[in-house]
């Protein structure tokens, strides 16, 4: 008690400021796979998914991702075993930040695919069940999140497979593939307004003042997918069935009919990505804010401040503008095989399923759930080559991750224990 | 900061390659013909010059045979079975060989063409030679394939230019039985080792349309599947 009301300010201050730097290695690092993709594809320019991901990414953050926050918050420790001790809960949190953002820094320095939501939650994990006890750890709430992420890849797979399969029965194969694009695009950009919207105003917005039922929800985001697709119809006039180049990729009227649906994708990818990725940052630092500012008292009922969402997302957007122009554009040099056709049904696969997880309130990897999803499009053979082994290498990060940002954050743990007491 | 990762899930299509491949077999055979004109007229000078030329599209070959080959790891999922698309480049790649093979083989023996096979000879040539462009025009639209996900048009497109092919590959048959008949009318007044190796050089003609066709046959079983 008396710790944190000596430091109070001062452990409020560095929280802060690690919660931003994780938010800005979200920006610089994280991004760059959602938005790659439509860079890759050249739906986008460089400056477009920019502009794009600081918009939507800000948007997700703020609108909708207060689910997840909560659930980083509170839901994985029972802050009521902590009430005596609501230092500990203080130190575990800062503890569990640092250790996410330095391994994050480690493996982005040596190039190796990490998660940033698979190491905020080892670390949390970790310091209360060493460093508190085994009984902190809401246990069920940890093997939903950990199911989650076995079958959000597997959703966003079979989401993009159908996706395509559909593309592939009415517009590719069919005789006239550049007509039908034309004619059914404007229903995939209607399912991209549909399916955001939907997931956001169902979840509530009532931290912006808005309180809508389901029906409400529903006829709104109806509205809102047929007010896109208008918006979408109206880009795609402009589009003539003429072969194009764009920098050394030649795209046949198809694929630049796509191009467009692939615009809305993107921003719908980089609102997922905000609405889930946000958390990792932001959740930490609202456990410690609501503790420090009720001066020690560990109210789990207390309202997240809105500046905490605010912070996480110029913390995205700062890292984004710094360093994450360098990353989109290397993973979208790197991803020019698929065209938007596919591009489109795998963004859309995983906004969707990434989206649909932070109304649930659960952190999952929008990295792997991407990855899920270009494999699923690579089942409907929209990908001439996917390389197994990669995937291999990232789903073992992906599990190796767990126990080093648990091991660090326990040790950093014990370190602010010792210094603080 | 390096990337994620994440980029490095999706490879090059091994196509690009197969496609410049094919390019460079056709550019050969077409050499070879201009080739088999020097040759047809003793002039040894030119097709020296040829023979040049032959050469170094074949390296060429050889070195986008290996980038095709460097592209089809084992960890690689692809849109279509690995070992068809090694198949497929193992065909194509004989036909620079046979190429360099025909010309080594002429320039070697200085081999002289007698003047009454002269035109059916060349014809049956050209007519090999345009068996590899057909091939290479299916070649060409293995990307729209893929693009168009094995369907449609795409796929109409391709077994037109299949039947095409078999149909060049027919007339060339013919033509090759003509040739033969008129190297048998004549092959008693000529050194004998001269005709093996005439016969030698008629069978590699026609195993470069063989090969050509099979290339073509290759690519509308992966188109089909």
């Amino acid at each position: 008690m008396e710790t944190i009301a000596i430091y109070g300010p001062y452990l409020l201050i560095s929280a802060c400021m690690f919660g931003f730097f994780m938010a800005w290695g979200i920006g610089a690092n994280d991004v760059a796979n959602a938005m790659g993709t439509s860079v890759g594809a050249r739906a986008l320019t460089l400056a477009q998914a920019i502009l794009v991901a600081c918009v939507f990414e800000f948007a997700g953050a703020y609108l909708a991702g207060g689910e997840v926050t909560s659930t980083i918050r509170k839901g994985i420790i029972d802050p009521s075993l902590l009430s005596g001790s609501p230092d500990l809960l203080v130190f575990g949190m800062m503890s569990s930040l640092l250790a996410a953002g330095t391994w994050l820094l480690i493996a982005s320095y040596r190039g190796w695919p990490v998660s940033t939501t698979h190491s905020i939650v080892g670390a949390i994990v970790g310091f209360a069940a060493v460093g508190i006890s085994v009984n902190a750890v809401s246990w069920t709430k940890v093997t939903t999140i950990v199911s989650s992420w076995v079958v959000s890849p597997l959703i966003a797979g079979t989401i993009a497979f159908l996706l395509f399969k559909s593309v592939q029965a009415l517009i590719l194969n069919t005789a006239e593939p550049f007509k039908n694009a034309k004619r059914f695009v404007p229903f995939y950009i209607f399912l991209v307004g549909f399916v955001i919207s939907g997931v956001t105003l169902l979840k509530g917005l009532k931290h912006v003042g808005l309180e809508l039922s389901f029906q409400e929800s529903m006829i709104y985001s109806v509205l809102i997918g047929i007010l896109i697709a208008i918006l979408g119809s109206l880009f795609l006039r402009r589009v003539k069935d003429e072969d194009q180049e764009r920098g050394d990729v030649v795209f046949n009227g198809v694929e630049r009919v796509f191009a467009v649906l692939m615009v809305f994708t993107a921003c719908s990818m980089a609102f997922a990505h905000g609405s889930n990725d946000v958390a990792n940052a932001v959740g930490p630092l609202a456990a410690i804010v609501s503790v420090v500012q009720s001066g020690g008292e560990i109210a789990s009922k207390s309202v997240m401040p809105w500046w905490i969402l605010f912070l996480g997302g110029a913390g995205i957007v700062a890292g984004l503008a710094m360093l994450g122009y360098k990353v989109i554009e290397t993973v979208g040099r790197n991803i020019t095989e698929l065209t938007p056709s596919r591009g489109f049904a795998a963004e859309l696969a995983a906004a969707t399923t990434v989206v649909l997880a932070s109304g649930t309130g659960l952190p999952i990897s929008t990295t792997h759930t991407l990855v899920g999803a270009v494999l699923g499009v690579g089942l409907a053979r929209g990908i001439s080559a996917i390389d197994l082994g990669v995937v291999g290498r990232v789903v073992i990060s992906w599990v190796v991750t767990l126990p080093i940002g648990a091991g660090l954050s326990i040790l950093f743990f014990f370190i602010f224990k010792n210094i603080f007491s | 900061m390096a990337s994620t990762g994440f980029s490095d899930i999706i490879r090059k299509s091994p196509f690009g390659p197969i496609k410049a491949h094919m390019e460079v077999s056709k550019n050969i055979t077409e050499e070879l013909i201009n080739f088999l004109e020097s040759a047809v007229n003793s002039d040894w000078n030119k097709a020296t010059e040829s023979r040049k030329v032959i050469s170094q599209l074949e390296n060429e070959a050889d070195v986008l045979k290996a980038e095709t080959r460097g592209l089809l790891t084992k960890s690689l999922f692809l849109a279509v079975p690995r070992e068809d698309i090694l198949d497929l480049i193992r065909l194509a790649d004989d036909i620079p060989n046979t190429v360099k093979d025909i010309s080594g083989l002429m320039i070697g023996r200085q081999m002289e063409i007698p003047a009454e096979i002269a035109t059916s000879f060349m014809l049956f040539a050209k007519e090999s030679a345009s068996i590899t462009n057909a091939a290479g025009e299916a070649v060409d639209h293995i990307d729209e394939l893929v693009q168009f996900s094995f369907g449609g048009n795409a796929a109409d497109k391709m077994q037109d230019l299949i039947a095409k092919l078999d149909l060049l590959e027919n007339k060339n048959d013919q033509t090759e039985v003509t040739l033969r008949a008129e190297l048998f009318a004549i092959e008693k007044d000529l050194p004998p080792v001269n005709v093996m190796f005439l016969y030698d050089i008629i069978n590699k003609i026609g195993e470069l349309s063989d090969r050509s066709q099979q290339v073509g046959h290759r690519i509308s079983l992966i188109a089909s599947r």
